[in-house]
């Protein structure tokens, strides 16, 4: 087996989502994790990143509800919960929080992965069909 | 009482010497390049300039025409024959930025007199859904990861704004504060879009747009253009304004998608501050008049506290408790911001710089901070990410 020598591409990143479930970029030389996908690790710029099943599981760090709609394909939704997520791991990441009333919604909560729109066969970009995970509150 | 450090040379070796606006809020029979046409002539007859005498041109992209070479635009639209010429794009820091390059180019003597101008027709040019979407597309949230999420670029600042409520009790009232008194601030400004006076409870009672934000804790949009003029110290002594030095300038640059950044309530407003104040030789007590970017209240929480002006989470007593009126100890932001006085975009934070110029030429009327000295102009690109902070003083 050959050592990776090029960043975690866009596909490999969505593929491993679909295929082996939540994760998180992980540099194999520092072993620090991050978010969003980079060309290089943050840490220590290493180019041999790989995406690492994680569990899927932190804490609310920040919210918003969101009441008005950027455009009309959100309008359906609101309001909804938009929310910075530090996970366990450490890399904080941008979701929407379902499951929960939002008025119940509070920074520090514990919530966890709870799926994503994602169709089933290899995708490159979020445009062509998938869409990064969704949180909802956490069960044991 | 202030002082400026007078033992230290700026290596910004530039002044300011004009500065103009064209008429702002709702001007639908003007273009892009009308409104710029207009705001640099303002510009160029306060300083007793021709079009002819610039030979530098400064401008920003425009997000409602599309101008795919915005300085060349600006420079064949306005009749410039330019030896220096750029388009930056740094946000809401543009305004800033385009002082700091100005001054760099006037300063090595690669040209004399440097036009900077930029705006639009952001409110008239579409309707508010089509500028709402357009700003929710344009890329600031990470288009994979953040924009299918759904949110609006205020909901980026809400997450700032959630953050700073539950690290350190600031209130929804203390936030309100800020768009009172930019409301104020607008009310005695001739320029202003919106005068009208409101009060905290107008603010807490308005649209809820993203929670903690509502529609009064964001910045309007408008049409609009800014101008000002930078030149040599030697220029400036036949020219008809007192000159305005640069004495520092600094960038900070924490994050640009807000998402991954660990410490939201903290920018690189700290980094920005420190440097422009070194350069400078001050400190945040010798400001006489900070110009702070408030694209929305809680912006101007968070920078109070990452100049120095209080400690670390005491923005919002800060703000309630002294006030930040035109007589409070700091006056900001006086002209009334992008809350309450114009936005037409990357210009917005452009009539920060020009109002600070207006204060320390004695010019500011009604809003006119007694013997003011030294001012401070902030401006804030993308998501609280990306500060440069600007010290001017008397020439």
């Amino acid at each position: 087996m050959t050592t990776p020598v090029n960043p975690l591409s866009s596909h490999q990143y969505w593929e491993s989502l679909r295929a082996r479930g939540f994760s998180l970029p992980q540099c194999q030389a520092c072993k620090a994790f991050h978010f969003y996908l980079r060309p290089a690790c943050p840490a220590c710029g290493s180019l041999d990143i790989q995406a690492v099943v994680t569990s899927g599981r932190g804490n609310v760090y920040s919210f918003s509800i969101v009441y008005r709609a950027p455009s009309p394909e959100f309008e359906k939704d609101v309001p909804y919960v938009v929310a910075i997520v530090a996970t366990d791991e450490g890399p904080h990441l941008m979701t929407r929080l379902i499951k929960v009333k939002p008025e119940e919604v509070v920074v520090g909560m514990r919530v966890m992965v709870s799926g994503w729109r994602i169709r089933d066969e290899p995708v490159e970009r979020v445009s062509e069909g998938a869409a990064p995970p969704l949180f909802e509150p956490e069960s044991l | 009482m202030t002082r400026v450090n007078g033992s230290r040379r700026s290596p910004l070796n530039a002044v300011i010497v004009g500065i103009g606006e064209s008429t702002v809020g709702r001007v639908p029979h003007l273009d892009a390049l009308g409104l710029q046409r207009m705001a640099a002539a303002n510009a160029l007859a306060d300083a007793g300039l021709t079009f002819a005498e610039v030979d530098g041109l400064l401008t920003t992209p425009i997000r409602v025409e599309n101008w795919a070479m915005p300085c060349g635009v600006v420079s064949e639209g306005l009749g410039i024959q330019a030896r220096y010429l750029a388009t930056l794009d740094v946000a809401g820091a543009s305004g800033v930025a385009m002082a700091h390059h100005a001054a760099m180019a006037v300063a090595s003597g690669q040209c004399e007199t440097v036009l900077c101008v930029a705006g639009q027709n952001m409110l008239s040019f579409q309707s508010r859904g089509d500028s709402v979407k357009k700003l929710a597309d344009a890329g600031w949230a990470h288009p994979d990861f953040e924009m299918p999420h759904g949110p609006l670029v205020p909901t980026l600042y809400a997450l700032a704004a959630q953050r700073h409520m539950h690290e350190y009790g600031t209130t929804h009232e203390q936030l309100a504060q800020v768009a009172v008194t930019m409301r104020e601030n607008a009310s005695l400004n001739p320029l202003a879009f919106k005068k009208e006076l409101i009060s905290i409870a107008d603010v807490m009672q308005s649209r809820m747009i993203t929670s903690p934000l509502r529609m009064l804790d964001c910045a309007l949009m408008s049409d609009g253009a800014v101008a000002f003029i930078v030149t040599t110290p030697e220029r400036a002594r036949d020219l008809k304004q007192i000159p305005v030095k640069l004495l520092g300038h600094g960038y900070g640059h924490s994050h640009t998608y807000i998402g991954d950044y660990k410490n939201v309530t903290t920018t690189g407003a700290v980094r920005s501050g420190q440097e422009a104040y070194a350069m400078a030789g001050l400190t945040p007590s010798d400001i006489d008049v900070a110009q702070l970017y408030d694209c929305f209240t809680i912006t101007v929480l968070i920078e109070l506290e990452d100049l120095g002006f209080c400690a670390k989470g005491e923005g919002g007593h800060y703000v309630a408790s002294q006030g930040i009126g035109l007589n409070s100890p700091l006056p900001v932001t006086t002209h009334g911001g992008l809350l309450s006085a114009g936005h037409p975009g990357l210009a917005g934070g452009m009539f920060h710089l020009t109002e600070g110029v207006r204060q320390l030429r004695g010019q500011a009327q009604a809003r006119q901070v007694p013997d003011a000295q030294v001012v401070l102009v902030h401006g804030n690109g993308g998501i609280i990410g990306l500060h440069n902070t600007l010290i001017l003083g008397k020439g």
